[in-house]
């Protein structure tokens, strides 16, 4: 997954006071905020719809200007992300239940599609919402403080969330596929 | 060691998490996305004014079709206090059974006056009612059913439309549903002494021009029904 880190140009706080200050800030994100999505649900034609669905959300919220924009599109992104993975395996399983015709992968899903890509998938899927937030925020490069931050938690329990996130994930990960 | 094991679970886990990548050779057109995005705000800013508009009508219409709840708003913009607003049921007449029936003049579909004291030895079943009330309109069958079944025997429904848009809506509504029974069309002045304060409201007036009984909301149609006949009943020994 691409790293952002805190070198990544673009993460000074961001201005959208006026409609050219949204623009710009839009035309510098979108593209990072697109990959985080795509990187999750693996459909970049997808992707690009829940990013434009993100900044709708953000052009709504106060919440999301000044300093705490970056963490804000971050976290919006990761939840739109893991939303539509959760959606996509309901249906699936719903789908299995009542013998729907399976759905037919789209060119995109079947390209660059690994094994490994599809259990992580599963799994993030599986767990908890918050916790495969924290671990995917954590995976991009967020600080313990970013992810504080975009997430409204207690720094000083970042550490105890993100290692309990990660014991779920990878329990959850045997209990699928074994120790692989 | 505690540490050690922690270290490793958190490779463990960012090994796997690294193999989410999105398609190298993509690259993401935020033109085309900012084209997007301000259609579909243009679109969401449309739905939400029609949503507010709508939202606000409703809340007018219901504020004031009704004389408790006109009453309320008129008290509330006179500067009433709030702990006052609980006197307004006390104040606003409200028709008991075995009271006289307030009579009325008001036109008919033909222009003509239909006046309710004209059938003082008539049991009367006296039906508010609007077009677009769902539970109304689930009465008119009933109703046309009633004034075919006792229409010999001195009885009659009268229909008192509350529509703002008059014959508009009702005529072509009394079309469809082939009503048989007079049908005009009301107004406050008429409505507010029935203490009309929801649709659909009932009242069967005996032969002697006095409320015989009261039904708020969808009628009863069996215990209606069954009113209907002990009216006439006793009214004929």
């Amino acid at each position: 997954m691409e790293i952002v880190g805190a070198e990544t140009p673009g993460l000074e706080p961001i201005a959208v006071s006026d409609a050219s200050g949204f623009e710009t800030m839009f035309r510098a994100q979108y593209a990072r905020i697109a990959r985080v999505i795509a990187g999750v649900i693996r459909d970049p034609a997808r992707a690009e719809e829940l990013t434009v669905e993100v900044f709708l959300k953000f052009w709504k919220s106060t919440a999301a200007r000044g300093e705490r924009a970056e963490g804000w599109l971050r976290k919006a992104a990761v939840r739109k992300a893991i939303d539509e993975l959760r959606r996509r395996e309901r249906r699936a399983r719903y789908e299995g239940l009542f013998h729907f015709g399976k759905r037919t992968p789209t060119p995109e899903e079947l390209r660059g599609v690994t094994e490994g890509q599809e259990r992580v998938r599963a799994v993030l899927a599986a767990i908890d919402k918050r916790q495969a937030e924290l671990l995917l925020l954590r995976n991009q490069g967020l600080s313990y403080s970013e992810l504080a931050s975009a997430l409204d938690l207690n720094p000083v329990s970042i550490g105890t969330l993100l290692a309990r996130g990660q014991r779920t994930f990878r329990k959850e990960y045997i209990r699928r596929y074994g120790k692989d | 060691m505690a540490k050690t094991n922690e270290t490793d679970l958190g490779r463990w886990v960012d090994k796997r998490l690294g193999q989410l990548a999105s398609d190298r050779g993509w690259e993401p057109d935020a033109t085309r996305a900012l084209a997007c995005f301000y259609e579909k705000r243009r679109a969401r800013n449309i739905r939400n004014v029609a949503c507010a508009a709508l939202s606000i009508t409703a809340l007018w219409i219901s504020l004031t079709a009704f004389p408790k709840s006109r009453e309320i708003v008129r008290r509330l913009w006179a500067g009433s206090r709030i702990a006052d607003i609980g006197q307004v049921s006390a104040d606003v007449k409200t028709l008991k059974d075995g009271e006289g029936a307030p009579d009325f003049v008001l036109k008919d579909a033909n222009g003509a006056d239909l006046r309710l004291s004209a059938y003082r030895g008539k049991v009367v079943l006296l039906n508010f009612w609007a077009t677009w009330c769902h539970g109304c309109a689930l009465e008119v069958p009933w109703l046309v059913q009633f004034e075919k079944d006792y229409r010999d025997r001195g009885f009659t429904v009268i229909g008192v439309s509350m529509d703002a848009d008059g014959w508009k809506s009702v005529k072509p509504f009394l079309a469809r549903e082939k009503v048989n029974y007079p049908v005009v069309i009301g107004n406050q002045k008429v409505a507010a002494p029935y203490g009309l304060d929801a649709m659909p409201m009932t009242f069967l007036i005996g032969r002697d021009g006095k409320i015989a009984a009261t039904s708020v909301g969808i009628i009863d149609r069996a215990a209606c029904e069954h009113r209907i006949r002990e009216l006439l009943a006793s009214a004929s020994r």
